[in-house]
């Protein structure tokens, strides 16, 4: 599709797909080292811009090269930065070049090459990686478009399809399945009964959905206090479990207790005071941490975590099941960048510029008397054949295609040859 | 323009709004015009019930057909109010059945301008029947909302999270919209009856009938639901008990309407 002189669009990555974990860490770059390596890969002219995306699950290097052949020099410029050897490097990763480089960013930005597909951070670590590249002064016209269109594509699958829209981690279905019992849980109070891990990651989580009321019970007292410390809300003693049950709203039970920690009579009695109003347990503890018969308490709701895994399940298809139609809108997205691109070599540029000038001379023709236009457009046309030949000479005639594309938006952007 | 073909506009605009408000329930973040063609419907409706007073020289709906169409006009009236009140959209498509099948059984009905019988003419006469038919619209509402209540209560329950588990409200709210709609039921139900019965005791010589006794039932059926609700029914049992409430209304408004009230029939 494009000609061998023009310049080409290349992604080299290593990802959860391609790597294992112990190429991937050598790999992950921060914020300092992917300014260093993209001072490097420029420094050295491999590419003439380039952004480096690094996350935990991927690190992807981005650039605009004179040919193909330089996935191997910037394959052999990060083994050597990074102490790896370029084979191993070579075979971990994979390697893209024009269009299938952009289709890849696309679908990066979209969530579609997330491990949870559909996840939303992605967008923001683009966004991020397109800054850090901007302000090492490594990006210019082509990555600057791309990523920008990129993440425009991303926000627009997500609007336009259910992929970001089914929860997938359990302390969210959670919530999602509560807050159908109550409306806004951020009125509410919420009672974590553990302190361990899957209790903090509950307790973070309501913290994050801006839960005003949030209690932690813990065995151990002090295991509470430490989460409070981290999470917000407070830490309640253990001995009150039972009496918090008249206030809590949403009871999540976590403990490693090998006997109930909620029996049914606790809650038959807390809902003689709570006059109607629900409670909502949900009990990921193995074994229980509240008595399964509590569910037949009236206003009562109940789930085990085998019901959340089945929601997660369910959702994870859902999501799958939109795969197509955010495809079709990044091919949309996709096609609309090519044009823009292909747009962006000489040829047509030449001709946009040559449309240009003729639309001003028509427009200065117009106005003048009609006996006289034959004889001024005459002139208008030589006057425009001679400017223009040194400049269109020189454009056609530059042999760097790095340099001919820089060149091709200036006149672009110049003459105004973009606008709608 | 006869009445006939505003009435039917109506029924055809409500139409509309079910088809929009089923999009809109249905696509993500959807959102459409189905408020603004129910108003425009309701707008019409209300210029063929005017039109209808004026052939009766009466209010309207003396007749059955008349009090049909008021019965899905004032559905549609307490529905629009609640949505202002609520902001929940997605009662619509369950609801909007409801508002067509009334208007059209009210334009279905044969409409004879028989002479007004003695008493039903005036001002206190006018109140009693629309409140009346305002009353029992507003417990069709909760009829709705009960439902709905149930069919999302199971959902929680079973862990359903499919596309009515998201676009229905919280059960929290689906509550207290009922509790709201109740309550108007309630209110207008128990003037229409007291103004009924003062009517009746000057118009005509006895005051009990058949309908009477049923409508004061219907009050203490809802009365006690109203209770009970804030004693801790609470939910489930709030819903079936307004479920079972529907069942007497629309027992009032057909049987005993038809075969067991003489004088006090929608003729």
């Amino acid at each position: 599709m494009t000609a061998p002189n023009e310049a080409r669009l290349l992604v080299l990555g290593w990802n959860f797909r391609t790597a294992a974990e112990s190429v991937r860490e050598r790999v992950a770059f921060t914020t300092e080292e992917v300014q260093e390596g993209l001072r490097g890969l420029v420094g050295q002219g491999l590419v003439s811009e380039s952004v480096i995306v690094s996350t935990c699950h991927r690190s992807e290097i981005y650039g605009v090269a004179r040919d193909d052949g330089v996935g191997e020099a910037v394959t052999r410029y990060v083994s050597e930065w990074r102490g790896l050897d370029a084979s191993e490097l070579a075979g971990a990763g994979f390697h893209r070049v024009g269009e299938d480089a952009a289709r890849h960013l696309f679908r990066v930005a979209a969530g579609l090459d997330s491990m949870a597909l559909g996840e939303s951070e992605v967008l923001g670590q683009v966004r991020q990686a397109l800054l850090v590249a901007r302000e090492a002064g490594a990006t210019r016209t082509v990555l600057h478009r791309l990523f920008e269109w990129a993440l425009a594509a991303g926000k627009r699958v997500r609007s336009e399809t259910e992929i970001g829209m089914h929860p997938l981690s359990i302390p969210a279905i959670g919530f999602e399945l509560a807050a159908k019992v109550f409306g806004d849980l951020s009125e509410r109070t919420i009672l974590v009964l553990g302190a361990g891990e899957t209790g903090s990651l509950f307790a973070r989580h309501a913290g994050e959905a801006g839960v005003s009321d949030l209690r932690i019970a813990n065995r151990t007292a002090e295991r509470a206090a430490a989460l409070v410390e981290r999470t917000g809300g407070r830490a309640v003693s253990w001995e009150t479990v039972a009496s918090q049950l008249s206030e809590a709203d949403v009871v999540v039970g976590t403990t490693s207790s090998p006997v109930p920690v909620v029996r049914r009579e606790d809650v038959e009695a807390a809902m003689r005071h709570r006059r109607g109003k629900p409670i909502f347990f949900l009990d990921l503890a193995v074994p229980r941490d509240i008595e399964a018969s509590v569910a037949e308490v009236y206003n009562v709701f109940l789930h085990g975590v085998n019901d959340l895994e089945e929601v997660a399940d369910e959702n994870r298809r859902r999501r799958a099941r939109e795969v197509p139609r955010a495809e079709t809108i990044l091919e949309h997205e996709l096609q609309k960048f090519h044009a823009w691109l292909g747009n962006l070599s000489v040829v047509p540029t030449v001709t946009d510029l040559r449309r240009r000038i003729e639309e001003l001379r028509d427009a200065e023709l117009a106005r003048a008397p009609a006996a006289e236009r034959e004889r001024l457009k005459e002139f208008a046309d030589a006057l425009a054949a001679r400017m223009l030949h040194e400049p269109l000479r020189r454009l056609k005639s530059e042999s760097d295609p790095v340099k001919k594309l820089d060149r091709a938006e200036a006149v672009r952007h110049l003459f105004d040859l973009d606008r709608e | 323009m006869d009445w006939h073909f505003l009435g039917w506009l109506a029924v055809l605009l409500y139409l509309g709004a079910e088809a929009l408000s089923i999009v809109s329930l249905l696509t993500p973040r959807g959102r459409g015009f189905a408020s603004a063609l129910l108003v425009a419907g309701l707008l019409l409706q209300f210029v063929d019930l005017q039109l209808r007073a004026r052939a009766l020289g009466s209010v309207p709906y003396r007749t059955l057909a008349g009090s049909m169409s008021l019965f899905g006009w004032l559905l549609g009236v307490a529905y629009l109010a609640l949505l202002f009140r609520h902001r929940e959209r997605a009662i619509g498509p369950f609801l909007i059945p409801f508002i067509v099948l009334f208007s059209a059984i009210g334009l279905l009905i044969p409409f004879h301008a028989s002479t007004p019988r003695p008493g039903t003419q005036g001002v206190v006469f006018a109140l009693h029947v629309t409140l009346a038919i305002l009353g029992y619209a507003a417990f069709t509402l909760s009829f709705v909302l009960s439902l709905l209540y149930l069919i999302q209560s199971r959902q929680i329950r079973r862990a359903k999270t499919g596309v009515l588990f998201s676009r229905l409200p919280a059960l929290e709210v689906i509550g207290r919209m009922n509790r709201t709609a109740v309550t108007i039921g309630l209110s207008s139900l128990s003037v229409s009856v007291l103004l009924g019965a003062a009517w009746a005791r000057k118009v005509w010589s006895g005051v009990v009938d058949a309908k009477l006794l049923f409508a004061v039932f219907t009050l203490l059926v809802y009365g006690f639901l109203l209770w009970m609700d804030r004693r801790g029914w609470k939910g489930q049992r709030v819903a079936l008990l307004s479920i079972g409430g529907f069942g007497l209304v629309i027992f009032s408004y057909t049987f005993v309407n038809l075969f067991l009230s003489r004088a006090h029939t929608f003729r």
